[in-house]
């Protein structure tokens, strides 16, 4: 059975683009959200084994849906991806529960990696 | 991956998102005070980040240069909340304008068209100004320590103008803790993980802080060198993590490692730290500084009493009392200094108690060894010379006074022998017993071996503890007897008898056969400064310290006698052995001689010395000699007077 993945960013384009790549390792996209509100209850519908969120989204921030996604399930698994210039939000979604990181131009073998470190932590 | 084929994706959906800029840049020009001005901001904010972050992916440069700088601008504003004045609009327009250039022109192939460096500057200034407003700089800078540093000696840096963090003072790069010592399987103990991230790692402070999450599972984090709390461009990825933990190093490796990103992972043991507190009551210092504060102080001291003699001669009261002034002051220098250089016998006397149990056991004796007086404090280099004499005493104790455990039991004593090695303080002077309850000197024999070299008369019976240790400290004395694999060849009682007095001390026994010994060390509290009586005898001047002279009274002839064989004087109603100095010390005999007499104290023993003229009292800086070698042991040392002439010591006990 393959592994589950919810796809949250704004950014159609960007969903498109981790998905694909994801996809290719094996991932099923089982959601995809577009605001932290919806992180948060396609989070707790669908239980996924892996989330990837955006760090600024509208309506509830990435930091935000982290915080709350992890609170409800403090197993949660969420990689945050990350533009240039935006390491001390990337620390407060450390801090706030987000396993590790992807910086974008993304490089599938890095996220690849990270998704591995993601998975067995 | 190909990106090509989310070319048109991108464009579309960054059309979108430009259009939402632009939607939100007619409300802010509108400059209508309602709640819409700041929901405006928001949008412009996200939008153009959501722009950057597609641009980034595709890695189209300048689309994600510019739309950065943009949105760093609008990040500011946001935070402000300061209303968008026109200058700041008319901007926001040309920039957007921009972005939607160079989003086409990148879809159509030419992604690397360079962003016009006057709008890069004029919205990084507007961005700078709008956070100044605000006491906000956008950049913290750090020095962060390198591998090879120790992480406790991290410097302490603290940037003089605190308004460069916006946190407030940048904190201090030293981590204090405690360690515990235990180093038991499954046990907790200290560790420090110093660890170097990949050089290309991007955001290496939030990989740090993952790796400091995976090891805050497995134990608990004391500090960490640079503070990891806080974010930095500039962080190199090298940091120190120090916890306490039960996991072992591989484990805290691997938890490291599996944070990502890690070139290097050193564990090592943390370097014990005492409380803050002792550090900075106790400094090193070099040995030769303090040798050399004390010559210094010596000579000070000499020059002091020519002050103060000269001061008295030119009469003048405000002279003579900046003189005393001075003096004083001289004197409490002098009163620090020497107490700087006292150490307490204990450092010394510590490495004892593992000889002790070694000496025993290979001579296969049952010995009991206990230690009085630790914390009482001798002059450092005097402390130094007393060592050795402290191990042969020891030595010879265990060899030749305590007997063996059979031995013992038939004469009745418990089968362990008793040794104390004890520390006392006496008045000016510090005494170090050695002693031990074995079966003490045979004095007959010492006696048949002294008449026998002839240091003793045929008619000599017996020999009081005074005679015992003259004739022990003599040279050559105890050497054929006491040579055993443990006592050492030449390493005798006289020799210690010999460092003693170079050091202006005494030595003493007490023995009782079949019961025990006492050697017991007299030493000066301090070596440097004493005072003397400086004596002339032939043309030269001697010094004589004082502590040893009880009076000085004119020599009358007529009191001169013959005792026993040797000159003798009478003195109110006691007789004193007379010692010629001139005679001793080889001068020959003139007129005008022997004008003085000297009463003398020498460790109990009194006796009288001639000299031919008294010169004065004054404190002398003694100068021990290095090594005592040879027979004479007249002098324990030497001084420069106060006209740089070199004056010798008459070591008192010798005269006796």
């Amino acid at each position: 059975m393959s592994r589950t993945v919810l796809i949250c960013d704004d950014a159609i384009f960007m969903r498109t683009m981790v998905g694909d790549i994801l996809q290719q390792a094996g991932f099923e996209i089982v959601g995809e959200a577009e605001t932290g509100v919806q992180a948060v209850e396609k989070y707790r519908q669908l239980r996924p084994d892996l989330v990837t969120m955006d760090i600024v989204m509208p309506d509830m921030g990435g930091i935000d849906a982290v915080r709350e996604i992890t609170k409800g399930d403090p197993t949660a698994r969420i990689l945050m991806c990350s533009a240039m210039g935006q390491q001390a939000l990337v620390v407060e979604a450390i801090q706030a529960g987000a396993k590790d990181f992807v910086v974008k131009p993304f490089q599938p073998s890095r996220v690849l990696e990270a998704v591995q470190r993601v998975l067995a932590a | 991956m190909d990106i090509a084929r989310y070319a048109e994706l991108f464009r579309t959906e960054a059309r979108e998102h430009l259009a939402g800029i632009d939607e939100a840049l007619a409300v802010l020009a509108d400059g209508s005070a309602d709640g819409g001005q700041h929901d405006a901001i928001d949008a412009l904010f996200r939008a153009t980040h959501t722009i950057k972050g597609m641009a980034g992916a595709m890695g189209y440069a300048s689309v994600e240069q510019l739309s950065h700088a943009y949105e760093t601008l609008l990040a500011a504003v946001r935070e402000s909340a300061l209303p968008a004045d026109s200058t700041l609009v008319t901007l926001c327009y040309e920039a957007a304008d921009a972005l939607a250039q160079h989003v086409d022109d990148a879809v159509d192939g030419n992604a690397d068209r360079p962003v016009s460096i006057s709008l890069l500057e004029r919205l990084a200034s507007m961005a700078d100004s709008i956070d100044s407003d605000r006491g906000h700089r956008t950049t913290a800078t750090w020095r962060v320590p390198s591998m090879d540093d120790d992480a406790a000696d991290a410097p302490d840096d603290e940037p003089d103008d605190e308004s460069a963090h916006p946190d407030g003072p940048i904190p201090t790069t030293t981590i204090e803790w405690v360690v515990t010592t235990d180093t038991a399987r499954g046990e907790r103990r200290g560790r420090v993980i110093v660890v170097a991230l990949a050089p290309d790692a991007p955001l290496k402070s939030v990989r740090a802080q993952i790796a400091l999450a995976r090891l805050e599972a497995l134990g608990t984090v004391q500090g960490t060198e640079p503070p990891l709390q806080t974010v930095s461009d500039l962080f190199d990825g090298e940091f120190t993590i120090v916890m306490d933990t039960a996991s072992t190093d591989a484990e805290l490796e691997a938890a490291v490692r599996s944070a990502g990103d890690v070139a290097r992972v050193v564990v090592r043991d943390p370097v014990a730290r005492r409380a803050t507190k002792d550090v900075l009551r106790h400094v090193r210092i070099d040995l030769k500084r303090l040798d050399a504060l004390l010559d210094l102080m010596g000579e000070l001291v000499i020059t002091r009493d020519r002050l103060l003699a000269v001061a008295e001669v030119n009469g003048d009261r405000t002279v003579m009392a900046t003189a005393q002034e001075t003096s004083r002051l001289i004197s409490a220098l002098q009163e620090q200094i020497l107490q700087a250089r006292m150490v307490p016998v204990g450092q010394v006397f510590d490495r004892f108690p593992r000889m002790v149990r070694d000496v025993a056991r290979d001579l296969g004796k049952e010995v009991s060894f206990t230690m009085e007086g630790r914390d009482i404090a001798l002059d450092r280099s005097m402390l130094d010379a007393i060592g050795d004499p402290i191990v042969h005493l020891l030595r010879n104790a265990m060899d030749h006074g305590i007997e063996s455990a059979a031995q013992r039991t038939a004469a009745g004593k418990p089968d362990v022998g008793r040794l104390v090695l004890r520390a006392i303080r006496d008045r000016a002077a510090i005494v170090i017993a050695v002693e031990d309850d074995g079966r003490g000197v045979d004095r007959a024999r010492v006696l048949a071996r002294a008449i026998a070299d002839g240091r003793v008369e045929r008619h000599v019976t017996s020999l009081t503890d005074d005679d015992l240790i003259k004739l022990l400290s003599q040279p050559g004395f105890s050497t054929a007897e006491s040579v055993t694999a443990v006592s050492g060849r030449g390493v005798g009682i006289d020799v210690v008898a010999n460092r003693v007095r170079a050091l202006g001390g005494s030595m003493d026994i007490e023995t009782v056969p079949g019961r025990g010994t006492i050697f017991s060390l007299r030493l000066p509290v301090t070596l440097a400064i004493v005072r003397a009586l400086l004596v002339q005898v032939a043309d030269r001047t001697y010094a004589v310290p004082s502590a040893h002279v009880m009076e000085a009274v004119e020599f009358d002839e007529a009191a001169r006698l013959t005792l026993r064989g040797r000159e003798a004087v009478s003195l109110r109603d006691e007789v004193l052995p007379l010692v010629r100095l001139r005679q001793v010390f080889g001068e020959p005999v003139t007129h005008d001689v022997d004008a003085q007499l000297l009463v003398v104290d020498a460790g109990g023993r009194r006796f009288a010395c001639t000299v031919d003229a008294l010169l004065g009292q004054q404190d002398i800086v003694v100068k021990t000699f290095d090594a005592v070698v040879g027979a004479t042991a007249l002098f324990s040392g030497a001084t420069i007077l106060g006209d740089g002439s070199p004056a010798l010591i008459v070591d008192v006990g010798s005269l006796a």
